[in-house]
């Protein structure tokens, strides 16, 4: 489009975009604009491109790692089911069953037993592995006893040394 | 350092008025009729076109060449006159 056919503002704004300083722009005016324009022009034949950037952003994507346990809940669950349903078809085995416990472990959680609810919660991994040790020694500890208490019952009641 | 001649500064040193566009520095009597012709006939009616262009010298310059045919020394006279004289009473 010839610059001589723009309107008066379109010129305006042209002359604004080659940092043409002007006045307005009336009959006197308008073939000295026209002239500077053409001017400007052929210097940076460029135009003042209008922003057009696409913009890519890298999102960061939280991954979780969902693991199925096939316990053998399962098969009781199975049953339930079947003894439930009744005049159900016995064969759709495969349709999904209603689980009483949720099988899917989300493996974020971390492994904060409610064993010890008393202890304070330091954070600190040594820690944990101090209590752990601790609650198998217990453990240890109880099956031994109960164990010579089975043992013992055939002859003398422990405790009588 | 800029000598001004006598027109110069019979021009700028009183309100133009009617003043004939003769009378402004730099425009003799063969750039004088060119702008007539385009009614240009009275030196407010150039001062006009110069406060259109924003006082800009370098501008009025320009179209004054364009429009009257005049070399760069009688357009940048043209324009000092025009641009004092706004100084003082403008």
């Amino acid at each position: 489009m010839p610059l001589r056919e723009k309107s008066d503002q379109e010129l305006s704004k042209l002359l604004s975009e080659y940092g043409i300083k002007h006045g307005p722009i009336v009959d006197s005016t308008r073939k000295l604009y026209e002239k500077k324009l053409e001017e400007a022009m052929e210097d940076a034949p460029v135009e003042v491109p209008s922003p057009d950037k696409t913009f890519y952003r890298e999102e960061v994507e939280e991954v979780t790692y969902i693991t199925y346990h096939h316990s053998p809940v399962r098969q009781e669950v199975n049953s339930d089911v079947v003894r439930r349903r009744g005049n159900a078809e016995p064969d759709k085995e495969e349709e999904p069953l209603q689980y009483t416990e949720p099988p899917v472990q989300i493996s974020k959680r971390t492994a904060n037993h409610s064993a010890a609810p008393g202890i304070k919660e330091s954070g600190c991994s040594v820690w944990k592995g101090v209590r752990l040790l601790l609650l198998l020694a217990v453990l240890a500890a109880a099956v031994y006893y109960a164990y010579c208490r089975v043992v013992n019952n055939e002859e003398d009641p422990f405790g009588i040394q | 350092m800029s000598t001004t001649s006598q027109k110069h500064r019979d021009f700028v040193g009183e309100p133009m008025g009617d003043k004939s566009v003769t009378s402004l520095s730099g425009i003799g009597e063969i750039l004088g009729k060119k702008l007539e012709q385009q009614g240009f006939d009275k030196a407010y009616v150039v001062l006009g076109q110069f406060l259109l262009l924003k006082k800009d010298s370098e501008m009025f310059s320009e179209w004054l060449k364009d429009a009257s045919g005049a070399n760069s020394r009688q357009a940048g006279s043209c324009s000092q006159c025009l641009r004092e004289w706004c100084d003082s009473f403008l």
